[in-house]
């Protein structure tokens, strides 16, 4: 795996609400989270309109949403449509599609895992017809489990030959 | 692109000067100078000629327009309109004489002194103009060519006039020579440089068939010099349409001599460039000038010569629309315009010759890109594009202007723009923006789609990716990308100004920064910005989702907004932020809402506009400020806007703020405790009103909260009590909430402290069914004349996140505990249900046919009155042949009968109905319902039934059936022994002649047994006679000795025995169908209920079976007598019938006495019968004489129907003797006639009425 920059992660609701936003750049001020919750919320359009012209298939991974200023989107979707934006660092070189699909996959795979923590169900109503489901607390900052992961597989993405050792 | 040559940038095509179609001077006609055409000076506006001139000049200008996006390669020109007598600039300034001409340059070289690129120039757009409009590769001229005026001969006959031919030839002549030699002057300056030119001759229609014509043509091209090929044409006033195909002729034809004009030119250079590299050893020392002063400046080096002859070949391979070609020499020339600036020794920065430079990679940078992009190859273009960008970027750092300075950016804006602009003339034309979505390899995979290398194609593009800043996008990303670069610009600018404004000694600006102070960025800006939103909005799918903005789109408006908020436009600003705050707000993205906020509220505080201040406040502080922003800034901001500002009206009306989408500053929760109460009970809740933590409102004097409920209760009001001491919760006890309001009146300190919490409980209740929540809060906020309202709904959340119900349990400490119902904001007050008891009570199980009773006994256990009224319903079942019905009072129905009124019950009453159920056909269960519903007397009655005070109770009934006596027949057939009525026997014809001779005689048993677990009393049993045509019934047992009513227990059975005659018609086809039965049995009995007690009567009806007698062919009948005395003779008679529909029978009869036979026989012993027609029958007769006593056998007879032995041997062979057996004939003993049912079971004939 070559070499990337992932500056910012967004976790998107079905609703689309934001989960979480977190941004991986070293200039971690505000200015960046507003910008990276912009660009969470613009890419919304472009993954909305991929989304209806894709019909029914089924797959995933949408590929490249836009690249604007110094970032590149790319975007995915899993199958009960939380919707995941990938901000990387535009570098000159050739980003393959199969990578970043796999470093969606991985997100997906920490979002899962982070969901499927049975204390997030807590205080859900126990007779809730319409389920609920804690899409929007996994992002509370009080759960920290899933930001570790998200910071993990960061690293991993930013450091490939590291995490091939380990 | 304003900002670059256009010469540099817009595609060239071959050129083609046109003369001769000048316009006419609008004012003067042109009579005077037009003696050649006599005729057309009458009428001077219609001369066909200044009509084709002027079409032709129109034809021409329109084949194009000079832009920059042309990719189609029609061989179409660049037509110029040029005088005839037009000029071409001197190829060298010294004239062609001068000895020092051949090592003359060029005017426009680096290398003449006069040149503008003297001394330090690369290569000016002057010298593409110079291609572009001062020297064509075609000259096209456009002449009259004289005409004599036509002779008019007074008549006909007149001879030709032989002086005046003469003179029309000298005339010709002499003009025709004019022309050629007008025609050859030009000529010559066209030959100097290589130009083709054409002439086209404009003669009338009459002139194209003059047979002098092609001698006059001849002549003129001869003396002219022009070429034999596509140099000379003619053309007559012609329609619009021809015309425009000539323009294209033309163009075709000469296409290819300007093909040649540019690659002579592309060769020359070429030429140039090799002598040049060749001579570059010895290039060091300065070229020698040999006019003007050598060595002023800086001599153009190796390198720049080779940009120029690269650039120069480039340029030439554009006009003859080689984009390959071009492509390249463009890249050659770009490369060594960067070894150039990679050196300051051979371009020093800041010079003129650097600038030029610069503008030139610009320009050729843009030309390389949009190369690529006629060829669809976006990556390269981009790719090409931004390494321009960083590597000038680059060399920007080492020249002084690098990211920090506004220079920088204002050239990567620039690059961005023009990229964008360029795009945009390439979208409008044929360039098409490429969806990057993914290659699906689900559709790759279709072979529909797929020639092999395509796949191939595809499964590389796929594994390979693809570079995303070569992923090309719609024009708005790059017009985008120079707003934010001039963003980037003006604040270097900014920063440099300030600077300047510090600085105490008087500083030497730079010629760069006081042009920079004369820009306004902001226009700029907006401009760029607003470019990019119309691109946005062009580009936005277009999905019904979707009508309201796009989120792109509304993030570029909120850019604009800002920068109109920046640049002092705020009432603009706050146009663009009221409308993207809306969507904002739906979309509850808060962290997006709050800046657009806080910019709004500057504008609204820089516009004085104290209501809107207010307002923004508020919501603002619904989305608290910053970690890094003071949390008490919005609070003091609000206060201070309140105290320091009046209302626009002396007594205003209290300012309500609705909130609507927006975040309430509140968190707010609402529990019911229980989801559903009675009526009349009090259902507990509580209304949680909690501050944030992150924002602080404890100053903020609100008065007093109004709590909305639905229904018809009155909002209750809590005041402020500033004697309430503020706790981290406090609880405030609202009592019990009826329709009359609140008990007291309840206080609360209302200074929320940040994350303190206001917990109002309370209980409401209500007389009647209803749904309850609280509606909205109003906090009311009053500070000197302001009076603000602020409703929210309590039971939306605030923030994303779902909310949780809690319920305090405890103040101190305080303790919530979860709630986990969904329905925890609202609470349903229901009816008490009624306490009736229903029983049903009846004996299973029902017998069939009976009138079966079931009681409803309905008991109001309740301590209300009711009034019951009972619905029943009779479900249908699935068993075939049944027929049920239920009745109740007076109603009777097979499925429902409804509202059976039971009355006013008072507490404690119960009713008894019967319910009858009688059920036919065939046994199984039946199902009925029985629902009973109970309305409270001197309730409501409520339009909507579910809030009536009603409550139904349900009971299903399963009701097993059987059958109360079950019948079996038997039936036996007797044929019938008198002989059949002859033909001719009037009797037959009688219209009630029984003939049963066919029929014979049934013997029908009825066994019935009392089946059911009841005992039953039958009262009568009759056999009802129902005899039809067929079939009559003779005599029955049961007509003389009826002892059969008595009581009866379960398995007990009587029975009955009759006789049925049958009369088998001619019409009655008796292998298909049976006889109806000639009757019925009636069968009334009741049920025996135990101790005497008896049930209604009921009837049972069981038809007689149908009949299917037996069907005979040849039969034989023997008749003895059953005793004999010995040796008295007996007779024994055998009747053969022929019972055969058609066929006759062809009989013999053997008696084969036997010595152990007890008889001595006296008859026949063998012979034939006479035949047998059909019908008919013979007898036979012997006497039998006993001779021994004691049970005695009859002799053995044996009768044979040899017709058909005797036909299948005729049919084998006829003369054979064969013999044959024939088919054994039955004998019956007619004492023992007992012929069984048939085992086909044919259908019942249907029985004729009459």
């Amino acid at each position: 795996m070559s070499k990337k920059v992932l500056k910012a992660v967004a976790f998107i609701s079905p609703e689309n609400r934001p989960i979480l936003i977190r941004t991986f750049s070293n200039e971690d001020d505000h200015a960046s989270a507003i910008k990276y919750h912009y660009i969470a919320h613009t890419s919304l359009d472009v993954i909305e309109e991929r989304v209806a012209a894709g019909g029914k298939s089924t797959e995933c991974y949408l590929g490249l949403l836009y690249a604007m200023e110094d970032v590149a989107v790319y975007g995915y979707i899993t199958p009960l449509k939380v919707k995941i934006v990938i901000a990387l660092a535009l570098s000159d070189s050739v980003v393959r599609d199969v990578e970043i699909n796999l470093l969606c996959k991985a997100l997906h795979m920490a979002y899962y895992s982070a969901l499927s923590n049975p204390f997030l169900k807590l205080d859900a109503p126990t007779d809730a017809t319409n389920d609920h489901s804690p899409y929007l607390l996994v992002g509370r900052s009080n759960w920290k489990n899933f930001r570790r992961r998200l910071d993990e597989i960061s690293r991993v993405v930013s450091n490939p030959s590291n995490a091939a050792g380990t | 692109m304003n900002s670059y040559p256009p010469e540099l940038l817009a595609q060239l095509a071959p050129v083609m000067f046109v003369a001769g179609l000048d316009p006419p001077p609008p004012s003067t006609p042109t009579t005077a100078q037009s003696p050649t055409t006599p005729t057309a000076s009458k009428a001077p506006q219609q001369d066909p000629f200044v009509i084709l001139t002027m079409r032709l000049r129109e034809a021409l200008l329109a084949q194009r327009k000079v832009a920059i996006w042309q990719p189609d390669k029609s061989k179409s020109f660049q037509i110029i309109p040029v005088d005839k007598t037009v000029r071409f600039p001197p190829r060298k300034l010294v004239p062609q004489d001068d000895p020092g001409y051949s090592a003359a340059h060029s005017p426009l070289s680096p290398l003449t002194p006069s040149s503008p690129l003297h001394p330090d120039g690369l290569i000016a757009p002057i010298w593409i103009r110079k291609h572009t409009t001062l020297v064509p590769s075609v000259f096209v001229m456009f002449l009259r060519i004289y005409e004599y005026p036509p002779h008019m001969p007074r008549s006909p006959l007149d001879p030709p006039d032989p002086d005046r031919e003469r003179d029309r030839e000298l005339e010709e002549r002499k003009r025709d020579a004019e022309l050629a030699a007008d025609i050859a002057l030009r000529k010559k300056s066209t030959n100097e440089r290589n130009i083709k030119l054409t002439v086209v001759l404009m003669a009338t229609r009459r002139m194209l068939d003059d047979p002098s014509l092609d001698g006059r043509l001849t002549y003129i091209r001869r003396q002219s010099g022009l070429d034999s090929r596509a140099a000379l044409f003619v053309l007559s006033p012609v329609s619009q349409q021809e015309l425009g195909d000539f323009v294209k002729s033309l163009q075709q034809a000469l296409y290819e001599p300007a093909l040649e004009y540019y690659t002579a030119h592309s060769k020359r250079v070429r030429r140039k460039r090799n002598r040049h590299s060749q001579a570059i050893s010895s290039y060091p020392t300065v070229p020698h000038t040999p006019l003007g002063t050598p060595g002023i400046g800086r001599p153009l080096r190796p390198e720049g010569w080779t940009v120029r002859y690269e650039y120069k070949m480039a340029c030439f391979a554009e006009f003859r629309g080689e984009d390959d070609i071009a492509l390249k020499h463009y890249q050659d020339a770009y490369e060594m315009l960067v070894i150039m600036f990679g050196s300051t020794a051979i371009l020093p920065p800041r010079t003129k010759r650097w600038a030029e430079a610069k503008v030139l990679a610009d320009c050729i940078n843009i030309k390389v890109a949009k190369l690529y992009l006629y060829n669809n190859e976006h990556a390269l273009a981009l790719s090409h594009h931004n390494t321009h960008i960083r590597k000038f970027g680059d060399f920007s750092r080492g020249w002084g202007i690098g990211e920090e300075t506004f220079e920088f950016w204002s050239w990567i804006a620039r690059q961005h723009r023009i990229l964008a602009e360029l795009l945009e003339h390439g979208t409008q034309s044929k360039l098409v923006i490429p969806d990057h979505r993914p290659v699906n390899p689900v559709a790759s995979q279709r072979p529909s789609v797929a020639v092999p290398s395509s796949v191939l194609e595809l499964e590389a593009m796929r594994t390979m990716g693809m570079n995303p800043s070569h992923a090309l996008q719609h024009p708005g990303y790059y017009y985008y990308m120079a707003a934010k670069c001039t963003e980037a610009r003006r604040e270097r600018f900014l920063a440099a100004a300030e600077a300047e404004a510090s600085q105490t000694s008087p500083h030497n600006p730079s010629p760069g920064f006081t042009n920079e102070k004369k820009v306004d960025h902001l226009i700029i800006i907006l401009e760029l910005y607003t470019k990019a939103y119309e691109l946005f909005k062009k580009y936005a799918p277009a999905n019904a989702q979707n009508q309201n903005q796009g989120r792109l789109t509304l993030w570029i408006a909120y850019r604009i907004g800002q920068t109109y908020y920046e640049s002092g436009k705020f009432d603009m600003a706050v146009r663009f932020f009221e409308r993207i705050a809306k969507s904002y707000r739906r979309e509850k993205w808060g962290l997006l809402l709050r800046p657009l906020l806080a910019t709004w509220y500057a504008c609204a505080r820089q516009l004085g506009d104290v209501e809107l201040s207010i307002r923004l406040l508020v919501e603002m502080l619904g989305y608290g400020v910053e970690e890094s922003e003071d949390p008490a800034s919005l609070e003091e901001d609000l206060l201070a806007v309140l105290r320091n500002s009046i209302p626009s009206t002396p007594d205003p009306e209290p300012m309500a703020i609705d909130l609507g989408e927006s975040q309430p500053m509140l968190d707010s929760s609402v529990a019911f405790w229980t989801s559903e109460v009675k009526v009349g009970e009090p259902a507990a809740f509580q209304l949680c009103l909690a501050a944030p933590t992150t924002i602080t409102l404890a100053s903020l004097p609100f008065a007093s909260l109004e709590i909305h409920f639905s229904g018809n209760l009155p909002p209750v009001v809590v005041k402020h009590a500033p004697e309430v001491l503020p706790a981290v919760v406090q609880r405030v006890d609202l009592g019990h909430i009826s329709s009359s309001g609140a008990a007291g009146s309840p206080v609360a300190n209302f200074r929320w402290q940040p994350g303190a919490a206001v917990v109002l409980t309370g209980t409401v209740s209500s007389g009647i069914p209803a749904s309850f929540k609280i509606l909205k809060v109003v906090l009311t906020l009053v500070e000197g004349p302001w009076t603000i309202q602020i409703p929210f709904d309590p039971s939306k959340s605030r923030g994303s996140s779902v909310p949780s119900a809690r319920w305090l349990s405890s103040v101190d400490p305080p303790r919530f505990f979860p709630i986990t119902r969904e329905d925890f904001s609202s609470v349903i007050i229901r009816h008490r249900s009624h306490s009736i008891l229903m029983s049903l009570s009846h004996k299973a199980p029902a017998y069939l046919d009976e009138d079966y009773p079931i009681l409803i006994e309905v008991t109001n256990a309740d301590d209300r009155e009711l009034e019951v009224t009972a619905d029943v319903l009779l479900q249908p079942t699935e068993i075939d042949g049944t027929e049920n019905a239920i009745v109740l009072d007076d109603e009777r129905s097979s499925s429902l009968i409804k509202g059976v009124n039971f009355g006013v019950l008072q507490p404690g009453v119960s009713v008894v109905k019967t319910l009858h159920l009688i059920s036919t056909g065939a046994a199984g269960e039946r199902m009925v319902d029985v629902s009973i519903q109970s309305t409270a007397v001197g309730g409501h009655q409520h339009e909507n039934p579910e809030l009536q005070d009603m409550t139904e109770t349900l009971q299903t009934l399963v009701v097993p059936t059987s059958e109360a006596i079950k019948v079996n027949f038997g039936v036996v057939y007797k044929r019938a022994l008198t002989a059949r009525a002859g033909v001719a026997d009037l009797r037959t014809y009688d219209h009630d002649f029984w003939d049963d001779s066919d029929g014979g005689e049934a013997i029908v048993t009825a066994q019935m047994e009392c089946a059911g677990p009841w005992g039953l009393e039958v009262a009568s049993v009759k056999l009802l006679r129902k005899d039809n045509e067929h079939a009559k019934v003779v005599e029955a047992s049961i007509d003389t000795d009826n002892d059969i009513p008595s009581d009866y227990l379960t398995g007990d059975e009587f029975s009955d025995v009759c006789r049925v005659s049958m009369d088998i018609g001619e019409d009655l086809d008796l292998a298909e169908a049976a006889i109806t039965g000639p009757g019925s049995y009636e069968v009334n009995w009741r049920r025996i209920l135990g101790s005497g007690d008896r049930g209604p009567l009921s009837t049972s009806i069981f038809p007689l079976p149908p009949l299917r007698p037996p069907i005979d062919g040849v039969i034989a009948l023997l008749d003895v007598s059953p005793t004999a005395k010995l040796h008295v003779p007996v007779p024994l008679t055998i009747t053969i019938r022929n019972r055969h529909p058609s066929r006759s029978a062809n009989v013999t009869i053997q008696l084969e006495p036997d010595p152990s036979d007890g008889f001595v026989v006296a008859g026949l012993r063998s012979g034939r019968v006479p035949i047998l027609l059909p019908g008919g029958e013979e007898k036979v007769t012997w006497r039998l004489i006993p001779v021994d006593c004691g049970y005695v056998k009859v002799p053995r007879i044996k009768i044979v129907d040899k017709r058909r032995a005797l036909v299948s041997a005729q049919a084998r062979e006829p003369n054979a003797e064969v013999e044959t057996e024939g088919d054994v004939v039955k004998i019956i003993d007619v004492r023992l006639d007992r012929a069984r049912e048939r085992k086909i079971t044919g259908r019942v004939s249907v029985e004729s009425t009459r």
